[in-house]
């Protein structure tokens, strides 16, 4: 799993979503980044609506029977639609408050971090994040089309488009931290 | 009249397998995976199965160190539920048979 970057500069920094004493949150989000989480979300939503079977996706929706294939099959035939209901509801309820609110509920603040926590991992999939990348991201993006056979062009915009998809992963990773302190804050 | 059939009646054969496990209880599983946070993992444990913080993070370090961690168990009804709301938040999550 990853390690948790904000909670060492918890004490020391108020975070983009905090809890309040009457129980709702409140997130502070610059307008760059409210209109860059709306624009991955709604591909997100997008991309969900035109299919579920795509391989960038396939950890929204994981196997629930391991070592039996008939029971999961059924399993999937009686629940997939259910789960793909729930992320979809998060996501509209994640765009709603971006866009028109900065006081969120709890049932509100939920689906925020369901929303997060799903584009972080369809992201981290297409990154083929493993246990040893949380240290040296950017520079395993930056050489990663190194020794292969194509053009130093398109070697570089790839390079250049895996940095940007793990700047987005650590960004994503950053919100979620805080979210789940300011959640935590009221258990 | 209509004759007595003579042919074999067609018996549902028991799934032997199942009926042996039926009184066991099943287990739900978290899986590691790389990416999501150890922060919301414990959270989603805490907040899910009202695990104390120290229970939830006990859990959440066997998922990391040990591959997987039994979080629930109970009918199977119950344990796709926990699988779901599971799945619902992102986690890695299977059940199966309890084997011993």
């Amino acid at each position: 799993m990853g390690d948790d970057g904000a909670r060492n500069i918890v004490k020391t920094y108020k975070g983009p979503l905090v809890r309040t004493k009457d129980g709702t949150y409140k997130l502070a989000l610059p307008k760059d980044q409210c209109e860059l989480l709306t624009h991955l979300i709604t591909e997100l939503r997008d991309s969900l609506l035109t299919t579920t079977d795509d391989a960038s996706l396939r950890r929204l929706f994981p196997t629930a029977y391991h070592n039996d294939a008939k029971k999961d099959a059924e399993y999937q035939r009686l629940m997939r639609e259910e789960l793909l209901a729930s992320r979809l509801s998060s996501i509209e309820t994640t765009l709603k408050v971006i866009s028109s609110s900065n006081e969120l509920s709890e049932s509100e603040v939920d689906a925020f971090a369901r929303s997060i926590n799903s584009l972080r991992l369809v992201i981290g999939t297409s990154l083929d994040i493993a246990e040893s990348d949380y240290s040296d991201t950017a520079a395993t993006a930056a050489s990663s089309n190194s020794d292969s056979e194509i053009p130093d062009a398109d070697q570089d915009e790839l390079a250049e488009q895996e940095l940007v998809q793990h700047e987005l992963y650590d960004f994503l990773g950053w919100l979620l931290e805080w979210t789940v302190i300011a959640q935590s804050a009221g258990l | 009249m209509a004759r007595a059939s003579v042919q074999p009646a067609q018996v549902l054969e028991p799934d032997v397998d199942d009926a042996t496990k039926s009184d066991k209880p099943w287990i739900v599983i978290v899986w590691n995976d790389p990416i999501n946070l150890m922060s919301y993992v414990t959270f989603v444990f805490q907040k899910l199965f009202g695990y104390s913080l120290e229970k939830a993070t006990e859990l959440m370090l066997d998922v990391h160190h040990k591959g997987r961690a039994v979080v629930s168990n109970g009918s199977r009804e119950r344990a796709e539920f926990d699988v779901y709301r599971l799945h619902e938040h992102g986690l890695w999550a299977t059940m199966e048979h309890e084997t011993s």
